[in-house]
């Protein structure tokens, strides 16, 4: 979902000996939908031009600036409308609304429901709904706002806007919320636990998941005072997702980590044999994190427990396997799990493709909320950092976790022909599997784990 | 200190060839974090046009035939050819001062210093962005950069060793009516390289951006640009 009311997009202050730009190209139109970090626009300033990101989804509503003109820094540009609101200058514009609106039919609908018959722009609101603040009146809000009201019990019309016309943003009402003017939520832990809703082509893997068990309403500790210095933030609806279920999936799995230390000797070769072909001939690199999918989905045939779901009292435990592979997010924005299905019937070449296809659409928001659904294990891989070591959490409701970790070289001890004791520079690397101690043993998972590097240190490429 | 940043030194490559390559980096720049990259190119002879170009600068004569490419770099039409030494900075400006116009008075810097040691001076000219040489006005270098997100692609062409005259009978160059172009070959009455430039461009480049340059292997960098999109796959 966008952001609920109409997002002002201003000339940006580009450096601090830049007070004025030209407005070359408009790369967007009214009417066209656009995603948050979109190029909107471009401006050009002496010799350079730069392209001008949409600061948030929605709607391109009016542009205010014409190509060739010359703006001071902060002047207004364009009004981006949240989804669903009708652009003024476009009024038939059912294409680009319809299509986000659909992606938007996220399984979130534990939440109260929002009132979200969608109010149209009303034209010349300044006036108008500046008294609708201030008095009694409906006061027009987003639905984003709406729901945020309804989780919190907070009447929109108590809290001052700032928006346009006094409108209150989304950002006032959490103000409104942090600053503790309102009651505890305590009637609704349901609506808690509910994940708000995602941006419309980006789900979180959250969303994916079935309700959560009814938590008891968390008693926030009193709002402390900001201190000079600190920068308060809202977090994302995705952070909040993972924050959500990170926290979730601790209390529900009884998290245990096993770790051993595979020799990629092999693999190294394999890769490097291949690398060219599959690059020329598919366009696909052969990473590492593919060769120990595979063997990984592979080992999993024989240990159908770490590929099970607990329900109740019953375990549940399938022939297939759907390989979520976490993939984090730019900056920290967060991270999502698509999956790849049917991964057992997928060759190295298969799977390689899978996972670039995508890590490529999960960082350019182009998932389907399909492609992060139905996970049955999931594999993380840290280690690209140089990390060496880690306990990842489990994605639920699955039972396990692999994580990968740096590929170091090290001196290792092996036999040589006369089965005398050498040392080699062999290279490295640790594998952790982070089970569900409530249905995987140590010893079944321990086998596991043996059984994966066996599959790796004696990789025979026959793809 | 100075920051590790990658020098790419690819010889002559096509225009569009060149083009897709920043493209690729900078798109590993602003999604990965991939290194800082300066590439150093020539090109066959080509005339580009930037956004701002007007269609009487371009009017070719008859009997050439040179390609004509429209490209998202800020500044007017130009032209590349054998001995201009190309210079595409792939930065992150988040680290370099966050001002557009600074990052063009840098790159002024970086190429006046490359010339120095050539027992060259340079000056730059209030409001005709590049880098000349006075008395009367003759331009050696010329600028155009594209930012996207903070990163930078295209960037700075020093003319070395080339006849400038299709800076005015092909093209209007950079839309300057009655501005004339050299080179330094001309300028020092001596056949300067492109290959004698370079170190002192990479020199300066270092310098003024203070980066501390690792040689990035032409061959390597689709690899290292597909090894580098993998690796920040995951965490937890």
């Amino acid at each position: 979902m966008a952001t609920g009311t109409q997002i002002e997009v201003v000339m940006p202050q580009m450096g601090v000996s830049v007070s004025e730009g030209t407005v070359t190209k408009w790369l967007k139109q009214p009417g066209d939908t656009i995603a948050r970090d979109e190029a909107l626009l471009e401006i050009s300033t002496d010799k350079v031009d730069t392209e001008i990101p949409s600061p948030g989804d929605g709607v391109v509503g009016e542009l205010l600036v014409a190509e060739g003109e010359t703006v001071e820094v902060g002047t207004l540009l364009a009004t981006i409308l949240p989804v669903g609101a009708v652009a003024m200058e476009a009024p038939p514009a059912p294409a680009p609304v319809a299509a986000p609106v659909a992606l938007a039919a996220e399984p979130v609908a534990v939440a109260p429901e929002p009132p979200i018959g969608v109010a149209p722009e009303q034209p010349a609101a300044v006036p108008v709904a500046a008294d609708a603040a201030s008095g009694n009146g409906r006061t027009f809000v987003s639905p984003v706002v709406a729901r945020i009201a309804a989780e919190h019990g907070v009447d929109p019309n108590a809290v001052t806007g700032t928006g346009t016309g006094g409108r209150v943003t989304k950002k006032d009402i959490l103000a409104h919320i942090e600053s503790g003017a309102t009651a505890p939520p305590a009637p609704a832990p349901a609506a808690l636990a509910a994940p708000p809703a995602p941006a419309p082509a980006a789900p979180t893997p959250v969303a994916a998941q079935p309700a959560a068990p009814p938590a008891p309403a968390p008693v926030a500790p009193p709002a402390a005072p900001l201190q000079t210095g600190e920068v308060e933030e809202p977090m994302s609806a995705m952070r909040r997702g993972v924050m959500e279920h990170m926290r979730r999936s601790l209390d529900t799995s009884a998290h245990v980590s096993s770790a051993i230390e595979v020799d990629m000797s092999r693999i190294v070769a394999a890769r490097a044999q291949l690398k060219k072909e599959y690059q020329a001939s598919y366009g696909v690199n052969p990473t590492y994190l593919s060769f120990i999918a595979k063997a990984t989905v592979e080992t999993l045939q024989d240990y159908k427990w770490v590929n099970a779901e607990i329900r109740g009292e019953k375990v549940i435990t399938r022939p297939w396997v759907n390989l979520g592979i976490a993939v984090s997010l730019e900056d920290g924005k967060g991270l999502i799990v698509p999956v790849i299905k049917n991964a057992q019937d997928l060759n190295l070449l298969g799977i390689a493709r899978a996972i670039t296809d995508l890590a490529a659409r999960a960082r350019t928001k182009k998932l389907l909320p399909d492609d992060v659904q139905g996970g049955t294990f999931t594999i993380t891989n840290p280690g690209g950092f140089g990390t060496f070591h880690g306990t990842p959490i489990i994605s639920q409701p699955q039972v396990g976790i692999l994580g990968t970790y740096a590929l170091v070289k090290r001196p290792w001890v092996v036999q040589d022909e006369l089965g005398q004791d050498v040392i080699a520079i062999r290279p490295l690397m640790n594998i952790t599997l982070t089970y569900d101690h409530r249905l995987v043993d140590g010893a079944y998972s321990g086998g596991f784990l043996r059984d994966l590097r066996t599959r790796l240190e004696g990789w025979e490429q026959a793809d | 200190m100075p920051a590790r940043a990658y020098l790419l030194d690819a010889g002559l490559v096509s225009y569009r060839e060149a083009l897709e390559l920043q493209q690729s980096l900078a798109a590993a720049v602003i999604q990965h974090g991939f290194p800082e990259t300066v590439i150093l190119v020539e090109h066959p002879s080509v005339v580009t046009t930037g956004r701002r170009t007007s269609e009487t600068e371009v009017h070719l004569p008859e009997d050439t035939s040179v390609e004509v490419i429209e490209t998202n770099r800020g500044g007017k039409s130009t032209f590349h050819g054998p001995g201009q030494l190309v210079c595409y900075p792939i930065l992150d400006l988040n680290r370099h001062g966050k001002d557009l116009k600074r990052y063009v008075r840098d790159l002024e810097l970086a190429i006046i210093a490359t010339i120095a040691p050539f027992g060259m001076e340079a000056v730059t000219i209030e409001g005709l962005t590049g880098v000349w040489l006075d008395a009367p006005p003759r331009k050696l270098a010329s600028i155009g950069i594209h930012v996207s997100r903070w990163v930078t692609t295209h960037g700075f062409a020093l003319n070395i060793d080339l006849d400038p005259a299709p800076f005015t009978s092909w093209i209007t160059a950079c839309g300057l009516e009655d501005a004339q172009f050299t080179t330094m070959s001309r300028e020092l009455g001596r056949s300067v390289s492109v290959d004698e430039v370079k170190p002192a461009a990479i020199m300066a480049m270092g310098e003024v951006f203070a980066l501390e340059f690792d040689a990035l292997p032409a061959a390597d960098v689709v690899g290292l640009l597909a090894r580098h999109a993998r690796e920040p796959l995951a965490t937890r």
